[in-house]
C-alpha cells in the first residue's frame, strides 16, 4: 500500500510561495520519496493569489493530486479559495498574528512573529516549511541538511538563521500530526528533480547546441535560465535577441554556418517566428524551436497553460513542406524528445518545433538518471569527402531529397544558401520545372522521416474506448486510466508524442473500431481533427480543458465517466 | 593574386540597365581583390530587394535572408564562426524599414561585420513606393501628393547609438567606394556605408546628376574622423550639399570581445567532450 499526500502552499506574489515548496520537496526528495510539484501563478510580480501543489509519494507519481492534505495558507484568501478541496484528515497552517488557539487539524501559525524571533523576518518561509514537515511527521535534520546545502554559500550566520527559524516553525507544530504517514529514512540515489524546462536545456546541451537565442516570454524564458549556469564551463553562448524575429533568424545564420541553435519562445513569438520557419525550410537549414505554450490568441493568459498551437505548429509558414513537431509528455521525455529534435533536424535538414507548455516547463518531477550520452554524430560534409569541391552544389538532387551539407568558407566548395524558389547551386529560379523538382526534392523526405517517428503509447489495446491525449496531460491521463480501470472500466489511453509527421495507416491499425475521447488544452480536439485527417477515423467525443489550468485526475475521471455512461 | 574577374559569376543580372548597383556591386569585387580575398573567403549575406539580389551576381558563399533579415542572419553566422569575413547588403527599405530594430541592436551589439546600405532613396523591387529615406513631398504611385514622412537619417542615429565605422559612399565614385568597403572591413567592429546610388526606373529626383551636382569628398577638407561632435554635423548636410567617404571611426570592444567563448577560436572550433558534458550536467 503506497501513501500519497498531496500539499498546497497559497499566497500572494512576492510572499515566498515557491521558495516553501522548493524547500518541501528537496527534503522529500532527500529521503527518497517521489515528488511531483507545479507552480500556479498569476502575472504579476506582487499582490494576487499564487499557489504551490506538491505531492508526495513513496511510489513514481504522473500527476498532480486532487484532494490536499496539508495546506499551507501564507494569506487569508487562500483557505477560502481551497476548503472545498481538503481531505478529510486534512491539516493546516493558518498564517496568523494573533496567538489563536491551535486544534489537532489547525494550526495557527505566527509565521513573521516567529522569523522576527529567529532572527529576520525574512526566514518566514523557512518558519512555514518547519513546521509543514513537523505535521508530516519528518526529522528535522533533514531539513536542517538542505538548508545547509541552500545556505552555505551564504555563510554560516544565514545558515544558522534559518536553521533557528526552520526549528522554530517545527517545534510551533509538535502535537499536530498528518494520520497519513511517510518513510523518512529512504535515500535518493541518483534520481534528481527536475522540470520540463531544465529537462530542455540539458537535452539541447547534450545535442551539441552551441547557440541559444531568445526573447524573454513567458513560459519559455525558464528553459533558457538554465542553459545559463553551463555558459561558464562549457562553449556556447546564449544571446538575448531585439525581438523574436531576430531571435530566430539568428539561429537559423548559426545553424547555416555550422552551430547547433535553439530558439525558444511561447505562441506568440512563435507567430513571429513563422516566415523564419519557412526559410529554415527552403533552404533546408535544420533549426530547433520550442514554443512553451499558453493560451491565445494574442497575448492570452501569459503565466497559464493551454496545449492550442498544435495545429498551427503543423501548418505555420506559408505553402507545404516537411517538418518535425514532437510533444513530450514528461520532463524525461523532454529530454530524450529535444535530443531527438537535434539529430532529425540535422539529418533531414528541416525544421523541427517542441511544443511544451507552461504545465510541462514548470513541473517538477522525481527524475530517474537519464542515459549516458552518446555522440551527438556529424551530417556535414567537409572539402575532404567531395571529388570536386568547386562544383558542390548545396541543393543537389538526390532521391532521398537530403542534398549533402557543406558549411560556408570552410573550402572551394561555395555554399549558397537563400529563401527563393532556387536551382541545385543555389541561384534564384522562376523555371516552372525546376520549381516542381525543387519541392518534390524536399517532400521527397517524408517517408523517411516518418519512418523515424514513435508510435505513440498504447495502453490497454485490447479495450474498446481509449483516452487519447498528446503531450504534457500524457501523465495525469495514465493516472485517471489507471483509476478508472480500479473502479472496474474497461478503458485504455493512448499518449502521442511525436506528431508530426503522421503516419496515417499506422495510427488507423492502432484506433480502428475503437471508441475515441480525445483529453486536450484547447476548445476544438485538434489531435481529434489531426487524426481524422490523417486517417479519416473521425471522434466527436472529448474531454476538453481550455481555462488555462491544467488536468487533473480526478477531473478527466468525472468527465470520462459522464461519457461512458 | 584575386582580379575583379575572379568574383565574376555567370548567373544572369536582372537589374534595370544603368542601376546604380552595377558600380556597387564592381567596387565590391574591387576591394575584395585589392584585399587579396578569394570567394571561398568570403560570405555575403542579404535581404530581400535589388540590393538583397547582389550576392546572386558575385561568385562566393552566400546566405540570402528574408527581407529585413539580414544582419541577424550575419550576426547568427558570425556568432558561430568568427572567422567568417561577412559582408551585407542591404537597401534602404530592407535595412531601415523591415529590418530597422536589427540595425539598431547590429551597432549596440558591435557586432565585427560591414554593411553596405545601397540606399536609392526608393523602392525599386515593388515598383516605386516611398522608402524611408525618400525625401518628403516626393510623389509616388501610391503617394501622388507626396509623401507625409520626414526621411530617415541613417547617419545620425547610427552615430547616435554608438557605431564605431559610420561612412559614405557613391555609386558614381567607385574607386573611392572599393577603399571605403576595404576599409570598413578592416575596421575591428561594425562597420556600415550608407551607398547613395540612382535608381533610374522610379526616383526622377534624386538622379545620378543630382547627386553629382551636391557630393564632395571629406578628405579635402579639416573633417576629423575622431571627432563624433564633427561627424554628427556633417551627417545632417544633405538637401545643399552631401558629404562622401568616413564620417566617423572609433574602435571599441567587440561584440566577441565582450562574449565568453567568442573571444577565441570560433565556437564552432571546438570538439564535442561527451565527457565534459556529462560532468556539467549530470
Amino acid at each position: 500500500m503506497t501513501t500519497d499526500l498531496t500539499l498546497k502552499i497559497g499566497g500572494e506574489a512576492g510572499q515566498g510561495i515557491q521558495t516553501i515548496g522548493t524547500l518541501l520537496g528537496e527534503v522529500c526528495h532527500g529521503a527518497g520519496l517521489f515528488t511531483f510539484s507545479v507552480d500556479d501563478f498569476e502575472s504579476r510580480i506582487r499582490g494576487g493569489h499564487n499557489f504551490n501543489l506538491l505531492r508526495i509519494s513513496d511510489a513514481p507519481l504522473t500527476a498532480m493530486g486532487n484532494r490536499i492534505d496539508i495546506l499551507v495558507a501564507i494569506d487569508q484568501k487562500t483557505l477560502a479559495l481551497n476548503r472545498e478541496n481538503l481531505s478529510d484528515t486534512a491539516v493546516c497552517i493558518l498564517n496568523s498574528s494573533a496567538r489563536e488557539e491551535s486544534t489537532p487539524s489547525t494550526l495557527h501559525l505566527p509565521v513573521a512573529a516567529l522569523a522576527k524571533e529567529a532572527g529576520n523576518v525574512i526566514t518566514a518561509n523557512t518558519v512555514a516549511a518547519g513546521a509543514a514537515l513537523a505535521i508530516m511527521g519528518a526529522p528535522f535534520s533533514l531539513l536542517k541538511a538542505v538548508l545547509m546545502e541552500r545556505f552555505s554559500a551564504k555563510g554560516d550566520r544565514i545558515v544558522d538563521l534559518n536553521v533557528t527559524a526552520a526549528q522554530m516553525g517545527y517545534d510551533a507544530a509538535q502535537g499536530i500530526r498528518l494520520t497519513k504517514t511517510l518513510d523518512w529514512n529512504g535515500k535518493k540515489g541518483d534520481r534528481t528533480l527536475m522540470t520540463g524546462a531544465k529537462a530542455a536545456a540539458l537535452g539541447a546541451i547534450a545535442s551539441d547546441c552551441r547557440f541559444f537565442s531568445f526573447y524573454p516570454m513567458s513560459p519559455a524564458t525558464g528553459i533558457i535560465s538554465n542553459v545559463v549556469p553551463f555558459s561558464k564551463t562549457l562553449p556556447l553562448v546564449v544571446e538575448q535577441a531585439e525581438d523574436e524575429i531576430a531571435a530566430v533568424t539568428m539561429a537559423l545564420g548559426a545553424s547555416f554556418a555550422g552551430a547547433r541553435s535553439l530558439t525558444t519562445t511561447s505562441g506568440g513569438g512563435f507567430c513571429l517566428m513563422t516566415e523564419a520557419l519557412g526559410h529554415a525550410a527552403i533552404s533546408e537549414t535544420p533549426l530547433v524551436i520550442i514554443n512553451a505554450q499558453r493560451p491565445g490568441p494574442a497575448t492570452g493568459m501569459a503565466t497559464r497553460t493551454a496545449q492550442a498551437d498544435l495545429l498551427f505548429a503543423i501548418q505555420a509558414s506559408q505553402d507545404d513542406f516537411p517538418r518535425f513537431v514532437f510533444a513530450p509528455s514528461t520532463p524525461g521525455a523532454t529530454f530524450e524528445l529535444t535530443k531527438k529534435a537535434f539529430t532529425l533536424g540535422e539529418k533531414y535538414q528541416v525544421p523541427v518545433i517542441l511544443l511544451m507548455d507552461q504545465y510541462l516547463t514548470t513541473t517538477r518531477t522525481t527524475q530517474e538518471p537519464f542515459p549516458d550520452l552518446a555522440e551527438p554524430g556529424t551530417f556535414i560534409i567537409t572539402q575532404d569527402d567531395m571529388d570536386a569541391p568547386e562544383t558542390y552544389k548545396r541543393y543537389q538532387f538526390t532521391e532521398s531529397g537530403v542534398s549533402p551539407r557543406a558549411l560556408p568558407c570552410m573550402g572551394n566548395a561555395l555554399v549558397r544558401v537563400l529563401g527563393n524558389e532556387h536551382d541545385e547551386a543555389g541561384h534564384i529560379t522562376e523555371d516552372p520545372e525546376i520549381r516542381v523538382r525543387m519541392m518534390d526534392k524536399r517532400n521527397a523526405k517524408l517517408a523517411a522521416m516518418k519512418a523515424e517517428m514513435q508510435r505513440p503509447v498504447l495502453a490497454h489495446p485490447e479495450s474498446k474506448t481509449l483516452l487519447v491525449c498528446w503531450g504534457s496531460p500524457g501523465g495525469v491521463v495514465q493516472e485517471a486510466g489507471e483509476r478508472l480501470r480500479d473502479q472496474g472500466f474497461d478503458l485504455g489511453w493512448m499518449v502521442f508524442e511525436e506528431l508530426w509527421p503522421m503516419d496515417g495507416e499506422q495510427i488507423k491499425t492502432m484506433i480502428e473500431n475503437k471508441t475515441l475521447i480525445l483529453v486536450e488544452q484547447n476548445s476544438t480536439a485538434q489531435l481529434g481533427k489531426l487524426i481524422a485527417q490523417e486517417t479519416g477515423i473521425k471522434s466527436t467525443l472529448s474531454i476538453l480543458k481550455y481555462d488555462g489550468r491544467p488536468f487533473f485526475p480526478d477531473y478527466i475521471m468525472d468527465k470520462a465517466k459522464e461519457i461512458i455512461a | 593574386m584575386t582580379t575583379i574577374e575572379t568574383f565574376d559569376n555567370d548567373f544572369e543580372n536582372k537589374w534595370c540597365p544603368g542601376c546604380g548597383n552595377f558600380p556597387i556591386l564592381l567596387a565590391m569585387k574591387q576591394a575584395f581583390a585589392d584585399q587579396g580575398l578569394s570567394p571561398r573567403d568570403i560570405l555575403l549575406v542579404s535581404g530581400i530587394g535589388q540590393a538583397g539580389k547582389t550576392p546572386h551576381f558575385l561568385h562566393c558563399n552566400m546566405l540570402h535572408a528574408l527581407h529585413g533579415r539580414a544582419l541577424p542572419a550575419a550576426t547568427g553566422a558570425k556568432i558561430a564562426n568568427s572567422d567568417l569575413n561577412i559582408i551585407v547588403n542591404s537597401g534602404d527599405g530592407d535595412c531601415y524599414g523591415e529590418g530597422g530594430n536589427h540595425f539598431l541592436s547590429a551597432i549596440r551589439r558591435n557586432i565585427d561585420i560591414t554593411l553596405i546600405v545601397h540606399n536609392n532613396m526608393v523602392y525599386g523591387l515593388t515598383k516605386g513606393q516611398a522608402s524611408p529615406t525618400t525625401v518628403m513631398g516626393m510623389p509616388t504611385p501610391i503617394q501622388p501628393g507626396g509623401t507625409m514622412s520626414s526621411p530617415f537619417n541613417p547617419l545620425t542615429l547610427a552615430l547616435t547609438q554608438g557605431a564605431g565605422f559610420v561612412a559614405r559612399g557613391f555609386s558614381g565614385k567607385t574607386v573611392q567606394l572599393a577603399q571605403l568597403i576595404a576599409q570598413a572591413m578592416a575596421h575591428k567592429g561594425f562597420s556600415m556605408i550608407d551607398v547613395l546610388q540612382p535608381c533610374v526606373s522610379f526616383n526622377r529626383l534624386n538622379t545620378l546628376r543630382w547627386y553629382k551636382e551636391r557630393v564632395y569628398d571629406l578628405e579635402n577638407t579639416d573633417h576629423d574622423t575622431t571627432s563624433l561632435a564633427m561627424a554628427m554635423e556633417r551627417s545632417h548636410e544633405f538637401e545643399e550639399k552631401i558629404p562622401l567617404g568616413i564620417l566617423f571611426q572609433k574602435e571599441t570592444p567587440t561584440f566577441h570581445d565582450r562574449v565568453e567563448h567568442l573571444s577565441g577560436p570560433p565556437l564552432i572550433s571546438h570538439d564535442y567532450d561527451r565527457d565534459a558534458v556529462a560532468k556539467a550536467l549530470f
